[in-house]
């Protein structure tokens, strides 16, 4: 994806040299144009006024040092014939203000004579119709009156008068192309620019992980030399500005040195000398060519001395060539794709500047235009390349990051699940375990117990054969028990005392004791589990059996109620009874062991052991 | 191992009296059960058998119908349920009773699904076990409060499946089309009181029912789990495609 985008930013920067070197093609002359050079020139400067001939282009601050004043070009031409198709003028740079004048005929006003530092009617060509009658066979006579603002590139061009056809379609709409439509473009290109970079600095903010600063501020002097350059560059659309030409040279100028340094500020960064300490101090001097130019233009414009702005803007060029010549030897030195492109616009760019500044500053070539508009576009291709690939490098290293990132949330499911499972094998054994202890204690407690009584008892000879019965049979209703207690629901007291019926009733009913059955269905006692149900099973069992073997009682009645919901169970018996205060041990401590509250209360007639679970 | 048949005992008595035959690997068993049968005047002694193999040939070659097989589940060569189920397909009036240490509701309600109508207690007394035989072709089934309790929750979970009355495989059966509900409203309602320990005679006593009646209830239920897990286990083949659909 992102070597598309380098593509077609190649192609785009291709686009841009081509466009650059035919420019100077559409500068050439047309057939059956006039391009008038020479008359007579009317200035005034200070009150006073001089006649002299004129060679043109006529450059106002070259001829006058910067100060203000009037001129009227008065450019004459001859012609063999009344033209038969309609005429132009074509007027590639006048200015500040102006008026046309054909054979003493106004026929067009740029802005008001009367005032000055207002319009800059210079800064785009002019076409001028002329009406069929006004030129005549002979002698014909142009008159362009001028008021030139002080360092604002006043003055007047060649002219060229002609028909329409070539001098309107050929000659001025080309020139006006470059230099109107140009500027339109030129700006809307880094304000896209600088809109992209300005919204991944506001956009891309982290990435404490990588290291990097909060906001990366290298977006930000992206974006901040294209938005001065984008205003820099507009200016050449606005012949009519909002501020007096004072206050808006300066912050043209402001412009243009806020777009040198944020571009610096770049390199800076792109260089990595951020990171550098050595390299720290060039902050300083870059900060300082912003309200450099801001006092040299100042002085320029207010003194009406342009040399103050000249020699500021020659100490600049020289700063930024050092500046420039570091940055390619440490690209040179660490060389990527972004350092080589922003160093050879660097390269481009000021070499671009300084020719600007000879042309525009130094020289009395009138009507040129700057070159480094165009070069700051390669900058601002390059700045886009830097950003888009910074960008793109960020956003792969945060899907890595999140890759990353996932792939140890599934690694940690991983663990946990294989821990769980672990658990889980742990718990399953040690339920095992859990399940074998009380089998074998069930074992020990119940048919074992039983079993050796009954070979005690038969080793003794004294046991009688019901003895010996009863013995053998208890062994075997309590593995019954055992085997219910198995499937028995945790707490489900109802069920428990539903099984040791059917278990022992036959006992019962063998013996001549009569069965009552006084059971409510109960709530499900929560804190039985598996061990207590069969703890209260033993408990009943034994309870039951002491009513059988020593009793005597002829009815047995079993109660369960949940009176508010506490379980209560009952065996009562109409026996011979005994002393209650001498709990059987087997009863206290399997009661005790399973949390119920052991009540007896026994005399002749009616015992009644009771179990209550709060 | 087969003992001869007591031929006599058919026309002795003023009642009906009932053919049992016994499988049973245990030769003291055997011979107790043997002496519990002819003991009673109700019963009469058809034979044994020590083996799954001894018992379905003593079936293949049957010229006497048994009323009683009385089967033990864990025999040297297989299964006990194979003699049931062998029983009830080749001889209709024929009730299985199984032969039970325990009566615990595993093996008890393997057995009933199989085709058994009960269950005896292999320590029961010599008379007891005569008289739950007599008791059982005169219409009652022997039922323990684990057992009611399992069948309750087995019919709570079929509710809730819902697939019961829905099954098609029914029709398959033929003979099966009145499985769909497995529990009536009193069925239930006895089942719950067994399962709450209460005796035949109270759950009579309670309801207004006679106990005869009860026990009936009991015993059509066995009926119906056979059934049905016949059914069930039609409706699996069918899903799992080992049977065709029938529709």
């Amino acid at each position: 994806m992102f070597g598309r985008a380098g593509r077609a930013l190649a192609a785009l920067w291709l686009a841009a040299t081509l466009l650059l070197a035919a420019q100077p093609a559409a500068a050439a002359a047309a057939e059956g144009t006039i391009e008038l050079r020479r008359g007579t020139v009317w200035t005034t400067v200070d009150g006073a006024t001089h006649k002299a001939p004129v060679e043109l282009s006529y450059h106002w601050d070259r001829q006058h040092g910067g100060r203000p004043g009037y001129a009227t070009f008065e450019l004459p031409f001859t012609l063999d014939a009344e033209p038969e198709v309609p005429w132009g003028i074509f007027v590639p740079r006048a200015g500040s203000v102006l008026e046309v004048w054909l054979n003493d005929a106004l026929l067009q006003v740029y802005g008001d004579l009367a005032s000055g530092n207002g319009p800059d009617y210079a800064k785009a060509p002019l076409y001028v119709p002329v009406p069929g009658h006004l030129l005549k066979p002979g002698e014909n006579r142009l008159q362009v009156r001028i008021r030139a603002d002080s360092a604002r590139r006043g003055g007047l061009s060649r002219v060229t008068i002609g028909p329409a056809t070539p001098v309107r379609t050929d000659l001025f709409e080309s020139a006006y192309a470059w230099r109107f439509t140009g500027s339109v473009l030129l700006t809307a290109f880094s304000l896209i620019v600088g809109s992209i970079a300005l919204a991944l600095w506001l956009t891309q903010v982290d990435a404490a992980a990588t290291g990097w600063r909060r906001r990366d501020s290298l977006y930000f002097w992206a974006a901040l030399a294209e938005f001065c350059w984008a205003i820099r560059v507009a200016d050449g659309v606005i012949a009519e500005p909002p501020l007096p030409w004072g206050a808006w040279g300066v912050l043209m100028a402001t412009c243009y040195a806020g777009w040198a340094t944020s571009a610096m500020m770049f390199c800076y960064h792109l260089a990595g000398w951020h990171r550098r300490p050595r390299m720290r101090w060039l902050r300083w001097p870059m900060a300082g060519v912003v309200p450099g130019t801001v006092v040299a233009t100042a002085l320029a414009l207010h003194r009406e001395e342009p040399y103050w702005l000249t020699g500021w803007l020659a100490l600049e060029i020289g700063f930024v060539a050092l500046f420039v010549g570091a940055f390619a030897v440490a690209t040179i030195r660490r060389p990527n794709v972004g350092r080589l492109l922003v160093a050879a616009a660097a390269l481009v760019t000021l070499g671009f500047g300084t020719r600007d500044w000879l042309v525009i500053r130094l020289s009395d070539a009138y009507g040129e235009t700057t070159w480094v508009r165009y070069s700051s576009v390669f900058f601002g291709i390059a700045l886009l390349l830097i950003v888009l690939r910074r960008f793109h490098a960020a956003s792969v290293q945060a899907r890595g990051s999140v890759a990353a990132l996932a792939e140890r949330v599934a690694q940690r499911e991983r663990e946990l699940a294989s821990t769980f499972a672990a658990l889980e094998q742990v718990a399953r054994d040690q339920a095992r375990t859990h399940e074998r202890e009380r089998i074998l204690r069930d074992m020990h407690d119940g048919v074992g117990s039983h079993i050796s009584s009954a070979i005690r008892q038969l080793q003794s000879g004294q046991a009688s054969p019901e003895e010996l019965l009863r013995t053998l049979c208890d062994s075997l209703d309590q593995l019954k028990l055992a085997i219910d207690s198995i499937h028995l629901p945790p707490g489900d007291v109802g069920a428990l005392l539903a099984a040791l019926r059917y278990r022992l009733e036959p006992r019962l009913a063998a013996a001549g004791i009569q069965f009552e059955w006084a059971v409510d269905e109960v709530p499900d006692v929560k804190r039985l589990d598996a061990q207590a149900m069969r703890q209260l099973q033993f408990l009943l069992f034994e309870a039951i059996s002491n009513v059988l073997q020593h009793a005597q009682a002829r009815t047995l009645r079993i109660e369960a109620e949940a009176p508010a919901g506490a379980v209560q169970l009952r065996v009562i018996d109409d026996g011979q009874g005994f002393d209650a205060q001498q709990v059987p041990r087997a009863l206290a401590e399997r009661a005790a062991a399973i949390g119920a509250r052991l009540a007896l209360e026994s005399r002749p007639g009616r015992t009644v052991v009771q179990l209550g679970f709060a | 191992m087969l003992k001869p048949m007591n031929i006599e005992a058919t026309d002795t008595g003023k009642t009906h009296r009932w053919g049992v035959l016994v499988v049973e690997d245990d030769s003291r068993a055997r011979a107790f059960f043997e002496a519990s049968v002819q003991r009673s005047a109700s019963l009469f002694w058809l034979g044994s058998a020590g083996t799954v193999h001894e018992a379905l040939a003593w079936m293949a070659q049957a010229t006497i119908i048994p009323d009683v097989l009385l089967v033990d589940l864990g025999m040297p060569d297989g299964s006990g349920l194979d003699v049931i189920r062998e029983a009830v397909a080749r001889f209709p009036g024929c009730e299985p009773l199984v032969i039970s240490v325990f009566g615990d509701e595993e093996n008890v309600l393997a057995s009933i699904e199989a085709g058994a109508v009960g269950y005896i207690h292999k320590d029961a007394a010599p008379e007891d076990i005569a008289q739950t035989i007599v008791e059982m072709k005169a219409g009652a089934s022997p039922i323990s409060p684990m057992i009611a309790r399992r069948v309750l929750a087995k019919y709570r979970s079929l509710q809730l499946a819902g697939t019961l009355a829905a099954a098609p495989p029914e029709a398959a059966l033929g003979n099966t089309t009145t499985a769909p509900s497995l529990l009536s409203a009193r069925e239930h309602e006895v089942l719950t009181l067994i399962a709450r320990g209460f005796s035949y005679a109270e759950i009579a006593r309670l309801k207004g029912l006679s106990v005869h009646t009860v026990q009936t209830h009991i015993k059509n239920l066995y009926g119906k789990l056979a059934v049905h897990s016949k059914s069930e286990a039609v409706f699996e083949a069918t899903r799992l495609g080992l049977l065709s659909h029938p529709g």
